[in-house]
């Protein structure tokens, strides 16, 4: 958004924190999205003139079309990884600024929509949190105090985060319709494939740690290696079916209690 | 039963409402996440110390959970933070950290059909009677929602901490097993939640065996 003062940058980037704010069934995100482009498209229509035509010093290539308009445009259906949204919302302002047709515009965001969630959902959901989260873990687990545990998970978490919505609005606005070929470019998979690496060496760490605060107990080892298999064994259904179990083992221990084998 | 006074209550249900905003509707900086989340709690109940140990269960248990488009997910935000601030006031015991554990996935279920209503109720306030939002009226409708959000949060955690200090309390009497054999079953727990998520990261078990051959050098190397 070259194009846009330094305060209108400003306050789009931090009305996309808010972007998913009335998440609903029926337009997703895209109320969302008219909400943190309003600031980028109310000084440009206030430079046109709310009829469109351009005024001096202000950008070129005006639609024609009012403010009214343009947002109604933009409340429409729209979805993406939340913190990649801003790639969506730069490309897009700066599209506006360059008097793209909307129709054109529109095309833009629907090609947009599956793209932007996948990398996020590859990046940050599937790699980057869990590897941060398990730092968290290990950490507290190693015996580190609570808030040096959890400041750890949230600064680290919270770099890549803010990384990508900055980096994002900027990519976007300065690559508008040319965004597809710098996206490919952007190392998002091998970032991604690292943080895995990393978090799968965590979780063996993770593992070590948790059998260590146990009792010294021969058992221990026999137990620790059963739960690995059937993590592994259960793979993305571990939750559904151990959620299963604990409700066996808590009914079977509270069955014994009743019982009168209480410990 | 655990007594919540009233400024505590309400200071819960603050954090309850950022955590729930921080889920979907503000900023996803992870301060809902479970480990975060049961730290607050616990901290707001006095005990963070003890919040965090239920938020590391907590947080294995949810990392497999992936908020991909549209899907319906259990919620851990709000039920972790009520959950965080009851285990931090409760006697430390393994028996009385698995029935919370238990009892948080049941809010976090709770959580969970909760957000989908507010999705529901979201359509309304965006568009109601299908007008979807105008310059007059965008920001209003989009802060209502957020709003809504964070009432649903303050309200979620309260129903949470008073449910889990009336049940936990009067099960945790009957409960049969010896307190190590119920924290075998929590770690027990906690290393399967563990395993099963290297499936999700990519099955890289080559760097979960490196990472445990340096926890086991490390522990070696300490004692």
């Amino acid at each position: 958004m070259t194009r846009y003062p330094a305060s209108v940058r400003a306050r789009v980037l931090l009305r996309s924190f808010l972007i998913q704010g009335s998440w609903n069934y029926e337009t997703l995100i895209g109320p969302g999205f008219a909400f943190t482009l309003l600031p980028a498209l109310r000084y440009l229509h206030k430079q046109r003139g709310e009829s469109g035509v351009p005024q001096a010093g202000g950008p070129d290539g005006a639609t024609g079309e009012t403010l009214e308009q343009a947002v109604a445009r933009h409340v429409e259906l729209f979805n993406s990884h939340p913190y990649f949204a801003t790639v969506a919302v730069g490309a897009v302002a700066k599209m506006e600024a360059d008097g793209t047709p909307p129709a054109i515009i529109e095309r833009f965001k629907l090609a947009l929509r599956g793209s932007l969630g996948s990398l996020g959902d590859r990046l940050v959901w599937s790699a980057w949190r869990p590897m941060t989260a398990i730092i968290g873990v290990v950490l507290f687990l190693a015996g580190a105090p609570w808030w040096a545990a959890v400041a750890s998970f949230l600064i680290v978490y919270n770099s890549l985060h803010f990384a990508v919505r900055y980096l994002g609005l900027r990519m976007g606005a300065r690559s508008g319709l040319d965004l597809g070929g710098v996206l490919r470019e952007a190392p998002i998979q091998p970032v991604a494939e690292r943080a895995s690496q990393i978090a799968c060496a965590l979780i063996g760490l993770a593992v070590v740690l948790a059998v260590s605060v146990t009792e010294n107990n021969p058992g221990r080892l026999a137990m620790a290696v059963v739960a690995v298999a059937l993590g592994l064994a259960l793979g993305s259904r571990t939750r559904k079916i151990l959620t299963g179990l604990l409700w066996a083992a808590v009914a079977f221990a509270l069955l014994l209690g009743l019982l009168g084998y209480g410990a | 039963m655990i007594h919540f006074n009233t400024h505590v209550l309400l200071v819960l249900a603050l954090v309850g409402g950022l955590v729930a905003v921080d889920g979907t509707s503000f900023g996803q900086f992870m301060i809902s996440r479970p480990f975060v989340a049961a730290t607050l709690g616990g901290w707001v109940a006095g005990m963070p110390q003890q919040g965090a140990i239920l938020g590391v269960a907590l947080e294995c248990f949810h990392l497999g959970v992936l908020p991909v488009g549209a899907s319906k997910q259990p919620e851990s935000g709000p039920a972790a933070v009520a959950a965080g601030a009851f285990f931090a006031g409760a006697e430390p015991t393994a028996s009385i950290l698995i029935l919370t554990i238990l009892g948080t996935l049941l809010l976090e279920h709770l959580g969970g059909w909760t957000v989908h209503l507010e999705r529901l109720i979201n359509v309304w306030i965006i568009a109601p009677n299908g007008a979807l939002p105008t310059v007059a009226n965008l920001e209003r409708r989009h802060l209502t929602a957020i709003g809504l959000d964070f009432l649903r949060g303050a309200v979620l955690v309260m129903i949470g901490s008073l449910l889990l200090s009336l049940v936990v309390p009067v099960l945790d009497p009957y409960w049969g097993l010896s307190e190590s054999l119920t924290n075998w079953m929590v770690v027990t727990f906690i290393i399967a939640m563990l395993a099963g998520s290297l499936r999700m990261l990519g099955s890289k078990y080559w760097f979960a065996a490196l990472g445990a051959g340096i926890g086991l050098v490390g522990l070696w190397m300490t004692r």
